[in-house]
């Protein structure tokens, strides 16, 4: 039995502590005199250690509220609070796992991985140390980030982040560019990973199936009009079976309402 | 299979040396077939000689004897200080001009301005201001450096990937600790284009501020030699500029792979 085995809960937010909130949040950008609304009336609450999944097309809008909640640009319209306080800039407790490659390529994968640490010398070596076999990458720790494959950049990305104890992972499509074998790699990791940590996951895609497999619950955004158009709670056991009944379902759904 | 350790072949080093070689022989072969007259390009071994008597002569021999190394320190004193005076400026105000465009608006105008007066209109203006010698060829040094380090430091604190910033940013990176740990690694490859392209004219420009009429340095000789009519001792000045200059530039390389990992990495 695999480890992240989870009972399936009548509702996934159910019993939660509110982590984050997000209020009316809107945000307008001007080009050309024109005035384009990306976001509009986004209104929605994470549980901790909820996995949440944006979906949606691309040009909808994820990355932007994505960005927003990093702290990376400012809403126009309404707020964002983590665990009550509002969001102004980004900082250590909400970190990103972007989809292009972000490594900086003067340093090596642990460098990488420690560049974000602070504190005596021994400490963050035994936890760069902890946190590369978590991802699998310690024979490649002297390596550079252009003697790396994509997938291993992205679980250098990944550890680079977790190793800091966000409250809130923040993940913009980061397997999309991956061909499917290391998606599908990458997708097991991080449900593995999560199961061991219990973060609070708020991924971004466009990929139905993936939202399907990972998500306690999805949240569909509309391109139209810049808002949330569905929340929908999966409520099937883990590990998902890629062609059980309900996950086709589930997936044949969300097909029809993108 | 990635390419860690690379080894040119004996072949691959030659190659460097292919140009210089036929050049040589060309000069040999002019010479010894007596199509090119003396007075206009000597024999190499006439240079080779002159060249011999400079560097490892007794003083007083002849008039060159043994002069070489109290003149290479006084031109190396002149492009050192020059050249450090160039990148103190350069690279802080480079940065700056790269990453705020107000201090780019600012220095935009005056900057491309007095880099396209040619060095050579200073000289004047240098040679009433600090007078003869030392000075003046520190100014013109130290001007003409600035420009290459500068512009290339610049361009590449403005082509830093934002992605790098913000991923900074997220992991807790202040501003001031940003630029150690992310501005100045990402624009490693082209502060390191620039410093050589500086180097490399403060040399030409040693030589300007010597010939105004300095008793020493490398650039004094070949005036002298002129006035002389040693056109032998002329081609030894280019020889040993050349030869010290391509030693500086590798020196400076080296230096800066050695100094930081970003440059041994990326550069």
């Amino acid at each position: 039995m695999k480890r992240h085995l989870k009972v399936i809960a009548p509702s996934p937010f159910a019993g939660r502590e509110k982590i984050l909130e997000i209020r009316g949040l809107g945000k307008r950008f001007e080009s050309n005199g024109r005035l384009l609304k990306v976001l509009d009336q986004v209104d929605f609450t994470v549980g901790e250690g909820e996995f949440i999944c944006i979906l949606g097309r691309s040009g909808c809008g994820k990355t932007t509220l994505l960005n927003i909640l990093a702290g990376f640009i400012p809403p126009t319209a309404g707020e964002v609070l983590l665990r009550g306080r509002p969001v102004s800039g980004p900082g250590p407790d909400r970190c990103v796992v972007f989809q292009e490659d972000a490594l900086f390529p003067w340093l090596t994968v642990e460098e990488n991985i420690a560049f974000g640490m602070r504190g005596p010398k021994q400490a963050v070596k035994d936890e760069v140390e902890h946190f590369l076999s978590l991802v699998g990458l310690t024979e490649f720790r002297s390596y550079l980030p252009r003697e790396i494959s994509g997938g291993m950049k992205q679980r250098v990305a990944l550890a680079r982040v977790l190793i800091l104890r966000p409250a809130l992972l923040l993940m913009d499509e980061p397997f999309a560019a991956l061909d499917a074998q290391a998606r599908q790699g990458m997708q097991n990791l991080l449900l593995s990973l999560w199961a061991k940590f219990a973060h609070t996951i708020l991924f971004v895609t466009h990929d139905v199936g993936e939202a399907v497999k990972m998500a306690d619950r999805i949240l569909l955004m509309d391109g139209d009009t810049g808002s949330i158009r569905e929340e929908i709670p999966v409520h099937l056991a883990r590990p998902r079976e890629k062609d059980s009944v309900g996950f086709l379902r589930l997936l044949r759904h969300l097909m029809e309402r993108l | 299979m990635f390419g860690r350790i690379r080894r040119e072949s004996p072949f691959a080093c030659a190659q460097a040396w292919v140009i210089p070689g036929i050049m040589a022989s060309l000069w040999f072969a002019l010479s010894q077939t007596g199509a090119v007259p003396q007075y206009l390009l000597p024999h190499p071994l006439e240079v080779i000689r002159a060249g011999h008597s400079y560097l490892l002569g007794s003083p007083g021999e002849t008039p060159y004897a043994g002069r070489f190394y109290s003149d290479l320190c006084s031109s190396l004193m002149r492009v050192f200080l020059g050249f450090t005076f160039a990148l103190a400026v350069g690279i802080p105000a480079g940065i700056m001009s790269g990453r705020i465009p107000a201090v780019n608006r600012l220095l935009s105008n005056t900057v491309n301005g007095i880099r396209a007066v040619p060095g050579i209109c200073w000289l004047p203006l240098a040679m009433v201001w600090f007078g003869i010698g030392m000075k003046t060829t520190v100014f013109l040094v130290a001007l003409a450096a600035f420009f290459p380090i500068y512009l290339n430091t610049a361009a590449g604190a403005r082509q830093v990937n934002p992605l790098h910033y913000r991923a900074g940013a997220m992991m807790g990176v202040t501003r001031i600790r940003g630029i150690f740990a992310i501005l100045l690694p990402a624009s490693m490859p082209q502060i390191i284009t620039g410093l050589r392209l500086g180097l490399g004219i403060a040399w030409a420009y040693l030589v300007l501020g010597e010939l105004t009429g300095v008793p020493d340095g490398l650039g004094a000789v070949i005036m002298d030699a002129r006035m002389l009519g040693r056109i032998d001792m002329i081609v030894v000045g280019i020889v040993l500029i050349a030869g010290i200059g391509r030693v500086s530039d590798l020196l400076l390389y080296h230096a800066m792979r050695l100094l930081f990992r970003s440059a041994r990495r990326t550069a």
